[in-house]
């Protein structure tokens, strides 16, 4: 199916902006077919070779504790309960610790490490499928580092590049620079699970499009209700009727426009056709009656009732339909207190699942074109509080599978007791600049002119990680 | 080709088409050397490579041993042309990391301008424009004012002729959006086709500009660019009570404040001299950015992004300059250093305020729109306490009430200690300290509690049964049911001697009274002998969930000598099960029946009024004194009607955040990378040197608002009628209307801008003044229909050949249906309202416990109310407004996208507030719009489009009717689920087959193209 982007006259004109910087010659003729009609995919193909089509990103919002997943620090246990070195903390932000920095203290790990797969990766026990399962598919990164503290900030740095309130989320930018590959499906979507224990607010701005048009915004997609808002018909409105509605409509514009001949009007018309399309097929989207028992099994759900297991299916069934960039928010990661147990919780409402994501692409052949991300916002401190820790923005792990990642591998590391990413330190913007490269875009290319400037997902700044790509 | 060199020579100005003397610096060689030059040979002292910056003729033309980077007239001697003309990787320039190519046009563009001199010139903006003559003739047919000499004398030069005159149905509307943002209605329409005047069109812009939907259409425009919103963003994101400073901008539109003022007031009405508390009020301007309540933050590090907001706010607002990019290091294309953004800053920087919870300064001021209804309730609180001041002799009236009740016949109330209780079904019954009975545990289908009690008085007239309220009970109680209701099936007593046990008998009550009876369920249902169902005596628990009380009286005296005791049994026997009184408190009396009262007077203060006064102990007096205070005060009602009076004004007008300056200035650094805690160089008040100075005007917010308001300021009122424009024709001279800047676009039509400019000025900057001349222009009133070549050739209609067309605004479309279907309640300013939202999405996102709450959806009027009302939430904005493409509202928003979604499509026609203005349109249709069902479409479609529809189309509405008609009366259930989408009941008197055929019809109505868009 064609694209639905490059459709009404002003994003025309954008994507015109674009070609151009991309430096993808255009001649005026197929310029002014752009202005018009909708654009061949070909059109905006990417100029490096794409490793992926799309982009899932398992978001574990809280911050998720490096050093009870996947960053084991044998030296931290060894130190429990000892007073921290002033040597690493000093002159170091700290968020809710602020004022106790004469009383820091170590707080060993609270679950145990092991190795597991062919490729010998270190997952603590509070992931025994991902450990046991997938091990060997996934690229562990333990040396990221982020610039924001606090949650909100650190999302927004997280998704946009920026903590600069109105840039685009990565899924906008996907989408703005690839387009979608769904005629009736938004190409950007947004699942929150249910459960959790947590409620850190998320804020739909984690989402927006920013500066770029408005259709590049994320679409959240809800298990109680309407799954997209207003995709059902009012009551007493069979389909027959509303495709009446939509029908008749179409021939009331085009009556209209023999005079006008406005071209937006034909991307309206469109999209009142889109929008039919998606009242038909997103409640087949979101009914799981045809998933065989196994593979409900396979991620532990029941059925599509909001929990992170039902949206990881969920997510499946949006790549399979060609949704370009699915984010998957879980909360319950912000274990301040009760680590131990708090974390424990939390995996168990994750691990099986996004285990099975990885399985179930991999066994349909979608992985290798699929990239998948997962982890928080930030890690959390070697230091304890009370019996948690707080937030932590110089160290922590996320890890990616699929999409031409280089699989059973891991990269980077922190100082001994995981305060610090020395080795092979990977920033927000260096994640974002390979997860463009995989998709085929190179992201000092990429950009958009906003307010006179123009504008990149990695600003001035991003280092492609070579060595994890596969 | 012919596009790609159209769209090159729409940039130019006027003059350089025809210069000989080389490309033109403005628009031709500095976007050249801004886009791939500046970022290191810039204003940026920092960035700056090779200590060369070419954004200055002096330093590009320097001596630089032997060359220099540019020599004027010799290109070839110039060390930018070889270097851009390089082959070497190493050499050439820009570098090819930095993936800023030039074209070989672009080059060449370069080698000409230096040929030719390299001629600087300022950049446009930055020089305040001069009046000059206006271009073309005044008699050529298509001029009504000078605007459209401009714009004539630009389209001849490309050979365009102008479009005609729109249809006068489709001026009005384009005329009533543009300047109220609704729809016009059939009278105004009637009004205007049938006034046959030169002045018709004049009048009817008149009619529009005095209508109060006038200052909520363009407050709307301004609360955008104020970052207006009623919650405080960030993670929390909590409510705020901002509404009072949207008034009065609404207010300020209405009387046409002149914008110097409305300026001035916003940004310093504090400081003037004398401030009127209308003048404090418009400061909210610069406080509606957003407040963090998190813990764990530094508070410094918040305040200075508040300052920075500030900054960045202000100066796009008035200047449509992008300041923030200074924050960091010096700009990279506008010279406003690093040092100068800290200058600005250190006016904002001077409010007593915090980082975390900031909400301070605020103060309660009254909105401008409710003064009158203010200053009534002013008057009668004065009253009121005076009333209070005056002593009353309060001995005098606690004797006069206890010489009453001493006159009155024994009695009172007489409360019950319980000795035993029982529960037939097995609920556990505790007693409480005051006698109470609690009733837990197991919650049965059926229930008779048995409670035994003794009194040691004879003679008792009558039982109270008290069903009291507890927390402990679903939904607080009264019932034990979970909607608190409860159902006494029968309410039953035997009366035995306690000196004689044999001697015993079943109390017969003859009357039931009670303080509140469900209807069906009257409390003489407990005394009449039956538990049939339905029968017994209920309380509306689920809605009310307050106590209630009743009394029975026996129909003779019962009880005896030496004591009785009491035995009753509180039946729950009804068809309902689990539905037993929650906490029962039995009392007993002996007062005459017909002087009973539910709520009687203790007996202890019975006993001391009927002593005289000097019998009485201090004790006894005070006891008295205290239950005549707590039940009797004279001054009770007084006290609460001043009580309501307050609050009303509480509720009325909040506290709102408003700008003050600090009495001890704080001290201000340029901060090192932007950064709070990485201070620099201290620096004072100042503004940046590319701009007039301030001269002789103070050095604080003051000074700086009436420098932005000097005549001589080169960019305050350009930036002002650049965004009148794009209001009018959706898009702007300056098409970013956001950065006037090197960076920004040159404007279409500079001589234009600048005459509009100077005419405000000289206007006393009068904003009406300036809609006024704009809607009279030709150029306004020209026809948006022009074929697809005219489409094509300019699809952003910035030569103005066209009349304008666009989408309308997301909170247009909403109003628009609400108007023509009737619906919308058009009552002016207030407290934000809550229209219909789907369930939960507030909750979803955000259920924090203690900081979040779920989306009180609004009843009534509320849901009908104009969208500039919508309550704002940051971090969930209102579905249907943002996906037509209303911002967050996080920052300040200029330009709003004007996308064209299929989420658009679904909200139009699915959305219910649009599936009910849909019904309502219908019923208009059926009752207003005539006999035939032709006349009813066509009413309709007046009133959505402001025209009569085409035969076709009515064809097509017609058949679309009749199908529906059948459908409907085959499917009445189909059509009464329609009809009862939305809170408004349906008109059951129509025909409901119709009524739902012909919402069918107005559901088309309002998803045309053409409804929703101003053409």
């Amino acid at each position: 199916m064609k694209p639905s982007r490059a459709t009404s006259t002003p994003d025309a004109l954008l994507r015109r902006s674009f070609l151009k910087k991309s430096g993808l010659g255009i001649g005026a003729t197929a310029l002014n077919s752009l202005l018009r009609a909708e654009a061949p995919a070909t059109a905006n193909q990417p100029a490096l070779p794409p490793r992926c089509k799309r982009v899932i990103v398992l978001c574990m919002a809280g911050g998720p504790s490096h050093l009870e997943t996947f960053d084991y620090k044998p030296k931290l246990a060894e130190l429990h309960g000892q007073p921290m070195p002033k040597s690493v903390t000093e002159n170091q932000q700290i968020a809710q610790l602020q004022g106790e920095a004469d009383k820091l203290k170590v707080l060993g790990p609270q679950h145990a490490f092991s190795r597991h797969g062919k490729s010998g990766q270190q997952i603590s026990s509070v992931f025994p499928h991902i450990a046991s399962k997938i091990a060997d598919d996934i690229c562990i990164i333990r040396s990221m580092q982020t610039e924001q503290i606090n949650h909100d900030p650190a999302h927004t740095f997280m998704n946009t590049g920026s903590i600069i309130s109105g840039r685009p989320a990565m899924g906008s930018w996907v989408n703005y620079g690839l387009g979608s590959e769904c005629s009736n499906l938004p190409g950007f979507v947004v699942l929150t699970s249910v459960g959790g224990g947590q409620s850190q607010p998320i804020a739909a701005r984690q989402w927006h499009s920013g500066f770029l048009p408005g259709q590049f915004q994320g679409v959240r997609m809800r298990s109680k209700g309407d799954p997209v808002l207003y995709i059902n018909s009012p009551d007493g409105i069979t389909p027959k009727r509303q495709h009446d509605v939509i029908k008749t409509v179409q021939k009331l514009n085009e009556i209209g426009n023999q005079t006008l001949a406005d071209p937006e009007l034909e991307t309206r018309i469109n999209q009142y056709e889109m929008a039919f399309r998606m009242q038909m097929s997103v409640p087949g989207l979101v009914d799981f009656s045809d998933e065989p028992e196994h593979i409900l099994n396979l991620y532990g759900t029941k059925g599509a009732d909001g929990t992170f297991a039902a949206n990881c299916l969920l997510a499946r069934r949006l790549a399979e339909r060609g949704v370009r960039f699915v984010q998957l928010y879980h909360r319950g990661w912000d274990h301040h207190g009760n680590i131990k147990q708090g974390i424990g919780h939390t995996a168990k409402l994750v691990d099986q699942a996004s285990a099975a994501l990885v399985l179930d692409l991999k066994q349909r052949g979608l992985l290798e074109d699929t990239l998948i991300v997962w982890g928080g916002e930030f890690g959390r401190t070697p230091m304890a509080q009370g019996s948690g820790r707080d937030h932590h923005i110089k160290a922590f792990s996320i890890w990616m599978a699929g999409g031409g990642i280089r699989p059973g591998f891991t990269f980077g590391a922190t100082d001994d007791l995981g305060y610090h990413a020395v080795e092979d330190v990977v920033d927000v913007h260096d994640f974002h600049a390979t997860m463009l490269q995989l998709l085929g875009i190179n992201h000092e290319g990429f950009t958009y002119r906003y307010q006179g400037r123009d504008f990149r997902l990695t600003d001035v700044h991003g280092r492609i990680i070579e060595e994890i790509i596969a | 080709m012919k596009l790609l060199t159209y769209s090159l020579t729409l940039l130019l100005p006027g003059t350089c088409l025809l210069a000989a003397t080389g490309p033109d610096f403005n628009s031709e060689v500095r976007p050249i050397l801004a886009n791939h030059c500046f970022q290191c040979h810039g204003p940026d002292a920092n960035a700056r490579k090779a200590k060369l910056r070419i954004d200055h003729r002096e330093d590009a033309t320097r001596d630089l041993g032997g060359y220099r980077a540019i020599s004027p007239g010799k290109p070839t001697e110039s060390e930018i042309i070889s270097r851009i003309l390089s082959d070497d990787p190493e050499e050439v320039m820009p570098p090819p990391k930095t993936k800023k190519h030039l074209t070989a046009g672009q080059k060449e563009i370069l080698r000409k301008w230096i040929a030719s001199g390299a001629d600087y010139q300022e950049h446009w903006a930055f020089v305040a424009p001069v009046k000059t003559g206006v271009p073309g003739a005044t008699d050529d047919p298509g001029v009504s004012n000078d605007i459209d000499r401009f714009v004539i004398a630009r389209l001849k030069r490309e050979n365009i002729e102008p479009a005609a005159e729109a249809s006068r149905t489709t001026l009005i509307r384009r005329v009533s959006f543009s300047l109220t943002g609704l729809p016009p209605t059939l009278k105004e329409i009637d009004q205007f086709l049938a006034d046959k005047s030169k002045d018709a069109y004049n009048n009817m812009v008149t009619r529009y500009l005095d209508s109060p939907a006038y200052g909520e259409h363009m407050a709307r425009y301004w609360l955008d660019l104020a970052r207006y919103a009623d919650s405080n963003g960030y993670q929390y994101d909590t409510e705020r009570q901002q509404w009072v400073w949207r008034d009065w901008v609404i207010d300020a539109y209405n009387k046409n404040k002149p914008f110097d003022e409305f300026t001035i007031e916003q940004l310093a009405g504090d400081l003037i001299p004398q401030a009127s508390e209308q003048q404090r009020l418009a400061t909210g301007f610069n406080r509606n950015h957003g407040i963090t309540i998190e813990g764990g933050i530094i508070d410094e590090e918040y305040r200075t992004e508040y300052v920075m907001d500030r900054v960045v706010t202000t100066s796009q607002v008035w200047m449509a300059l992008t300041m923030g990019c200074a924050r960091c290091h010096d700009h990279k294309f506008d010279a406003i250093s690093q040092k100068e953004f800290y200058q600005v800053f250190h006016f904002f920087n001077q409010v007593p305020e915090r980082g975390a919870n900031g909400f301070a300064p605020k103060q309660r001021l009254s909105s401008p729109l409710a003064a009158a209804g203010k200053a009534e309730l002013e008057k009668e609180l004065v009253g009121l306490r005076q009333k209070l001041e005056n002593p009353q002799d309060l001995n005098a009236l606690i004797q006069k009430w206890a010489a009453q009740v001493a006159l009155q016949s024994q009695g009172g109330w007489e409360i019950l200690s319980p000795e035993t209780m029982k529960s037939s079904g097995g609920s556990t019954l505790r007693k409480l300290p005051d006698n109470s009975i609690l009733a837990g545990g197991a919650n049965p289908g059926k229930d008779i509690y048995e409670i035994t009690a003794r009194t040691a008085t004879g003679k008792l007239t009558a039982v109270r049964l008290e069903a009291m309220t507890d927390k402990a009970l679903p939904g607080g109680g009264p019932g034990r049911h979970s909607n608190s209701n409860f159902v006494l099936s029968e309410f039953e007593l035997i009366a035995t001697s306690l000196k004689n046990r044999t001697q015993s008998r079943v109390v017969k009550f003859a009357q039931a009274k009670a303080d509140y009876s469900q209807a069906g369920y009257e409390v003489t249902r407990a005394i009449d002998g039956t538990v049939d169902h339905p029968n017994g005596w209920a309380v509306d628990g689920p809605t009310r969930k307050k106590p209630a009380t009743a009394m029975f009286i026996a129909a003779s005296p019962f009880g005896y000598d030496g004591g009785t005791l009491l035995r009753f049994r509180l039946r729950h026997e009804g068809n309902f099960g689990a539905h037993g009184v929650g906490r029962p408190r039995l009392s007993v009396t002996t007062g005459p029946a017909d002087t009973l009262q539910l709520q009687g007077i203790p007996v202890d203060i019975r006993g001391i009024a009927a002593l005289t006064v000097q019998k009485r102990t201090k004790s006894q007096s005070d006891r008295l004194k205290e239950y005549f205070l707590a039940h009797h005060n004279p001054n009770r009602a007084l006290k609460e009607r001043i009580a309501n009076i307050e609050k009303q004004q509480t509720a009325s007008f909040p506290e709102t955040m408003i700008m003050q300056e600090m009495a001890k200035p704080r001290t201000t650094h340029v901060l090192h990378r932007g950064q709070y805690n990485e201070p620099g160089e201290k620096v004072s008040a100042g503004i940046p040197a590319i701009f007039p100075e301030m001269g002789e005007k103070h050095a604080n917010r003051l000074g700086f608002a009436q420098w932005l308001t000097d005549p001589a300021h080169p960019l305050t009122a350009r930036v002002a009628v650049n965004r009148y424009w794009q209001q009018l024709f959706g898009i702007g001279l300056v098409k970013t209307a956001e950065d006037f800047g090197i960076q920004g676009e040159l404007p279409s039509h500079p001589g234009l801008l600048d005459w509009l400019s100077l005419e405000f000025i000289r206007s006393g900057w009068d904003t009406k003044h300036m809609y006024r001349l704009i809607l009279n222009s030709a150029t306004f009133r020209q026809t948006s229909s022009v074929g697809a070549a005219a489409y094509r050739n300019d699809p952003e209609n910035r030569l103005l050949g066209r009349g304008p067309r666009m989408r309308l605004d997301a909170e247009e479309i909403r109003d628009a249906c609400l108007a023509s279907s009737g619906l919308l309640v058009k009552q002016l300013g207030g407290k934000s309202v809550y229209p219909y939202q789907p369930k939960g999405l507030w909750m979803e996102l955000n259920n924090r416990p203690g900081y979040s709450k779920a989306y009180q959806q609004g009843k009534g009027n509320d849901l009908y109310r104009r969208s500039l009302y919508t309550f704002w939430k940051r971090s969930v904005p209102s579905p249907m407004l943002k996906t037509f493409d209303a911002p967050e509202r996080e920052f300040c928003t200029t330009r709003r996208s004007r996308t064209n979604t299929p989420l658009q499509a679904l909200a139009l026609l699915n959305g219910p507030q649009f599936v009910e203005a849909a019904r309502h349109l219908a019923q208009r249709m059926l009752i207003e719009g005539g006999q035939t069902v032709n006349e009813r479409i066509s009413y309709g479609f007046r009133l959505v489009s402001a025209r009569v529809p085409r035969q076709p189309e009515l064809a097509l509405l017609r058949a679309s009717y009749t199908e529906n008609l059948q459908h409907y009366q085959s499917n009445k259930g189909a059509a009464i689920k329609l009809m009862q989408v939305g809170a408004s009941p349906y008109n059951a008197a129509l025909d409901i087959s119709k009524l739902a055929a012909m919402t069918s019809v107005a559901r088309l109505l309002f998803n045309l193209n053409e409804s929703i868009t101003k053409g």
